[in-house]
């Protein structure tokens, strides 16, 4: 009877692990913690620079703690405010932050971060799930889209966004340079 | 193939019909308590409509722990933190909510506290922030519109800061759902309209926000028709128990579709101004809920256009041409709006209610853009274009 607990088990083990489905997972997975770790970077650099987002940041809590993670844990970054800007956290899956917005699956958040369903319709199609207060949420939403608009290339960030924005080219390409700027300054402690 | 997917979650036992209250101690014991607290409100119980329900459980063995009617029109931490005083006190293990939206929402935030402890609300405000079953709750809903019988969400207000606390759990939803004709057919006309408006709004945002599923959308085309079908006879007939029955049917529907699919602009202006001026939920989604269809025709043409076959019939349908339909459909709201207003004197614009300033306009736009409704709404908002609708609806 025990060997054949054995033997069921090594058979699912095996299910698990095949080859074609384990490289497109890992794949994604690799995808997401780059885009986790960039968005979290970039918005920490936009909250100093971009004029939208600083309003934003600026109506906050104080000790405002936000987390954008995967339920199993497996990527993630975490946000917190400084001051007048936000700064990234080490981010614990442990952790309560005053806002979650927790991806169910890395599948889910591969989607949105690859752009091929915008964030208020992974909210809809409940991808993602939210902790915390929901005008905070909102609040977030907007920095996240703003960021979006202002970085992306157009063609990309439509298909994020529900609107995207009446921005000029140029103001658009002189607040990406900043944003992006600060993004290094931040990075190498400049 | 199409990368759509959804959520469907409504474990909400629902009761309806003739004599419905009666079979209220059958669904106690099969939970295994038989010492509920009746939370009501004084309204309710001079109507005598708790009277009624007591009646109901004591013929059939059993009897109430005791009754708590101290909940106001926009339920309170004091009243929460005083209701669930008597619970423990009477050593109550289970509640039956008899009220509208406030009571509903009053007893839910009750069992927050009588299941995880304490007498403060606020460290469970917010999504998800439960952690545990809560005691048994049957809900006797004595209006026809909010729905509160089978949603997830208790709206609390903070006293000293005037903020109104949402919260959202799983763990929120009431065991069974009582729909009792011999409740609400007491209810005043206004009252009645402003809630069929509530409910029919709660279906059509549901069918045309950003959330909407297959099965969500069977709820809410069902509710839709039911309101659209039976208001203007109950109106016209308020002693009518089947009428007044098929209104609380359709509300339920409505609110199990938009606890599944959620609600978007509509609500998101209403709870700005219900903040602001205490407008009646109902009647301002009865005003805005035309002028936001029309601000979200560009992303919802087809579905706004479907809602006339379930706002009229299938022949005044067929006969529209496709193009026609959103128009029509819209006209169809507007023309209920009318009747109703005309019999029951609900107010169709904001200057009606004589309730808001206009220059608040601005205060109550900003309000609305952090409201969390807004990011199920299928078109993005900005504050001009929230204060340019804030102005039509003046």
């Amino acid at each position: 009877m025990q060997a054949k607990t054995v033997s069921t088990a090594v058979a699912l083990s095996g299910l698990g692990t095949r080859k074609g489905a384990g490289t497109v997972y890992r794949a994604q997975l690799l995808y997401v913690r780059v885009m986790m770790w960039l968005i979290g970077r970039l918005l920490q650099a936009a909250s100093a620079v971009d004029p939208v987002i600083r309003r934003e940041v600026a109506v906050l809590p104080a000790d405002f703690t936000f987390a954008m993670r995967t339920h199993s844990g497996l990527s993630g970054f975490a946000l917190a405010r400084d001051g007048r800007r936000l700064a990234t956290r080490r981010s614990r899956p442990d952790e309560s932050p005053t806002l979650l917005f927790e991806f169910k699956h890395v599948t889910h958040a591969f989607l949105v971060l690859s752009f091929v369903e915008g964030t208020a319709q992974s909210f809809a199609n409940d991808r993602m799930s939210l902790g915390g207060d929901a005008a905070l949420a909102m609040k977030i939403v907007r920095c996240l889209d703003r960021l979006e608009v202002v970085v992306l290339p157009r063609f990309i960030a439509e298909r994020g966004v529900k609107h995207y924005p009446d921005i000029g080219l140029a103001t658009k390409l002189g607040l990406a340079l900043r944003i992006y700027r600060r993004f290094l300054m931040d990075l190498f402690g400049g | 193939m199409r990368r759509e997917f959804y959520e469907f979650f409504c474990p909400v036992k629902t009761v309806a019909g003739y004599k419905a209250l009666e079979h209220m101690a059958f669904e106690l014991r099969s939970r295994r308590v038989s010492r509920p607290l009746i939370v009501s409100d004084k309204g309710v119980v001079g109507a005598g409509l708790a009277a009624t329900v007591i009646d109901a459980l004591e013929s059939d063995g059993i009897v109430p722990g005791g009754l708590f009617d101290d909940v106001p029109s926009d339920s309170s931490f004091t009243a929460v933190k005083a209701g669930v005083a008597v619970f423990r006190t009477l050593d109550c293990d289970s509640l039956v909510a008899i009220g509208g939206g406030s009571v509903m929402d009053t007893a839910k935030a009750i069992n927050i506290l009588a299941a995880e402890g304490g007498d403060d609300i606020r460290p469970f405000a917010g999504v998800n922030n439960l952690s545990r079953p809560l005691k048994p709750l049957l809900a006797v809903p004595t209006t026809a519109g909010t729905g509160s019988e089978v949603t997830s969400v208790t709206i609390i207000k903070d006293e000293d800061t005037h903020a109104k606390l949402p919260v959202v759990s799983p763990f929120l939803l009431p065991d069974v759902a009582i729909l009792d004709p011999r409740m609400t057919l007491k209810l005043p006309l206004q009252i009645t309209a402003a809630t069929a408006l509530d409910a029919l709004t709660h279906a059509i945002e549901a069918f045309t926000c950003l959330a909407k599923n297959p099965i969500s959308d069977a709820y809410a085309t069902t509710a839709i028709r039911g309101v659209a079908r039976w208001l203007i006879p109950v109106l016209e007939k308020p002693s009518d128990p089947e009428g007044r029955l098929e209104l609380a049917q359709a509300a339920t529907m409505a609110g199990i579709a938009f606890s599944n699919s959620m609600v978007g602009l509509v609500h998101a202006l209403g709870h700005a101004v219900g903040a602001t001026a205490s407008v009646h939920h109902g009647t301002c989604m009865g005003i805005f809920l035309p002028l936001v269809l029309e601000f979200n025709l560009s992303a919802r043409r087809h579905e706004i256009g479907e809602l006339l076959l379930y706002l009229s019939d299938a022949e005044t349908y067929a006969a529209t041409a496709p193009a026609d339909r959103p128009a029509a459909a819209i006209a169809r709201i507007r023309t209920l709006k009318d009747r109703v207003n005309a019999i029951s004197g609900l107010p169709r614009t904001l200057s009606e209610t004589g309730q808001v300033r206009r220059e608040d306009l601005g205060t109550i736009a900003a309000l609305a853009l952090d409201d969390g409704s807004m990011i199920m709404n299928p078109v993005d908002v900005t504050l001009t274009e929230a204060q340019a609708l804030l102005d039509r609806a003046w």
